[in-house]
């Protein structure tokens, strides 16, 4: 191995190891992929028996599933969800809309490319992605957490001004946010933890 | 009991009854899946789901309130844990009756109520507000049950109780012995544990799960873990009182796992009851159950 084992990053893999078997999903349903999700869930694909959990709230979720597009105004809603999840957390951005705009390429009012303004961690290709690919895609994020590679939700804390310069840009204005993203990183000791 | 077998156990038995908890939890998430032809999690899902919450990166705290609430809803329950008696450990049992417990049952509503209070969301509030009239509905019948057991054996004593129910066999179980109080108790253990018909105070699709709503990390956590706990802490207490308690920890087990499998069997084929109905039906249905069993018992008739 050519890292050195620490005591400390021999327990964060014996954690990741644990904790990949429970990823709670918290799905913001605009588009119509949203249909695909209760053949997922439900008796015929079962998605519980890889841990994968319907939640109700962004306290509680440890991934955004965001199925299909977002206009611009519902875009500001998920800044504001994604913003109040505890990390670690992960986006998935679910449909072709969510990866270059889809169907809706030339439309005023979509966003284009979700990681532009949100850090991705796995996109489902598909216009729509069958039940298939989603337990294949879900199955794949549960590989990375398992081997503690899942660290998109970093990312935020590191490029914010990226991020936030995106955001503004599109929106014309200051966004609206009740979480002090620099402040957080530096309260829970986020950016050090990673060099 | 020596000092150190009593230290022992007083570090023990909070994790034993952690981990029965975790199979508990698992048995139902499984028992639920199958009945609905699914394959269902792990039976330890919800060990993984208190470690992964344990472990998150950021946890926001919605002031001083919160934090020491949700410690007062943990510690209530584990001190109540040490006055219930299991097999093997019942030091604590002699110091105090089960008035002691049904006093001591309340914290971990009232803990809830503070800490919720505090993170000032609509949902959270509301879901507080059914916990307490729940409690409201689910305690009167489960105190008169315990007036009526009480009265019958002539103690307050948990312990005597079950000695009372081992010594007579079978037939001297409460359930065989008094069965109105104890199908009025098992009314209320359902709305106790919060299981549908009574699913008022977590209801995920009504309310998005109460109380729990700006819970994360490990404010959840915590709150999973009383969960855990408090499950076989509730289940035991009816099984002391009704079912003749247990001898050794299989049979403990065996009868955890028929109680808890009768509960949740219930709880498969209900949806919920809006919060009034539920209440309605704690005080039209189980409140003169036990009402009948304890004048039962002042009559000498069962």
């Amino acid at each position: 191995m050519a890292k050195e084992l620490t005591q400390k990053a021999a327990w964060d893999m014996v954690l990741a190891k644990l904790k990949k078997n429970s990823l709670w999903m918290l799905h913001y349903c605009t588009g119509c992929g949203a249909i695909e999700l209760p053949p997922t869930m439900t008796a015929r694909y079962d998605m519980e028996r890889f841990g994968i959990m319907p939640m109700v709230t962004p306290r509680q979720a440890d991934i955004l599933l965001i199925t299909g597009y977002l206009s611009v105004k519902t875009l500001k809603r998920v800044i504001l969800i994604y913003e109040q999840m505890q990390a670690p957390k992960y986006v998935v951005g679910f449909g072709s809309c969510t990866i270059n705009g889809g169907m809706y390429w030339d439309s005023y009012s979509t966003i284009k490319s979700l990681d532009q303004y949100l850090p991705v961690e796995m996109y489902l290709a598909g216009c729509m992605p069958r039940p298939e690919a989603i337990i294949s895609g879900f199955t794949w994020l549960i590989d990375r957490v398992g081997k503690g590679e899942a660290n998109s939700w970093r990312d935020y804390y590191e490029n914010y001004e990226f991020y936030r310069k995106n955001q503004e840009e599109l929106f014309g204005g200051p966004v609206q946010s009740y979480q002090d993203i620099p402040a957080d990183a530096q309260r829970f000791g986020i950016l050090e933890a990673h060099e | 009991m020596s000092t150190l077998s009593l230290v022992v156990w007083i570090i023990a038995y909070p994790v034993i009854i952690f981990c029965i908890g975790v199979l508990l939890g698992g048995y139902e998430r499984k028992f639920s899946a199958r009945v609905e032809r699914r394959i269902g999690p792990s039976w330890i899902q919800p060990f993984y789901d208190v470690i992964k919450l344990m472990n998150k990166k950021t946890n926001v705290s919605h002031g001083y309130m919160h934090d020491v609430a949700i410690l007062m809803l943990l510690g209530g329950t584990l001190l109540t844990l040490y006055f219930v008696p299991v097999p093997g450990f019942s030091y604590f049992s002699q110091f105090g009756d089960f008035l002691v417990i049904s006093y001591l049952l309340l914290i971990p509503s009232l803990g809830m109520a503070l800490g919720v209070g505090e993170t000032a969301n609509p949902n959270g509030s509301i879901g507080i507000s059914r916990a307490l009239q729940m409690l409201a509905g689910y305690e009167v019948p489960f105190i008169l049950t315990f007036i009526g057991v009480a009265m019958k054996e002539q103690t307050t004593s948990m312990l005597d109780i079950i000695n009372i129910q081992q010594a007579g066999g079978f037939m001297a179980w409460g359930l065989i012995a008094h069965p109105l109080l104890g199908v009025a108790a098992l009314i209320a253990l359902q709305g106790m544990l919060n299981e549908k018909p009574f699913e008022v105070i977590v209801a995920p699709h009504e309310i998005a799960t109460g109380p729990m709503t700006e819970m994360g990390g490990k404010y959840l956590g915590i709150m999973f873990i009383q969960h855990l706990i408090a499950l076989p802490l509730e289940l035991t207490i009816y099984i002391n009182l009704f079912l003749g308690g247990a001898t050794n920890w299989l049979e403990y087990l065996v009868k955890l796992f028929v109680v808890w499998t009768a509960l949740i069997s219930v709880n498969l084929v209900f949806g919920r009851f809006r919060i009034d109905s539920a209440v309605k039906f704690m005080w039209k249905i189980s409140l003169p159950l036990a009402a009948l069993g304890v004048i039962g018992i002042m009559l000498n008739i069962a």
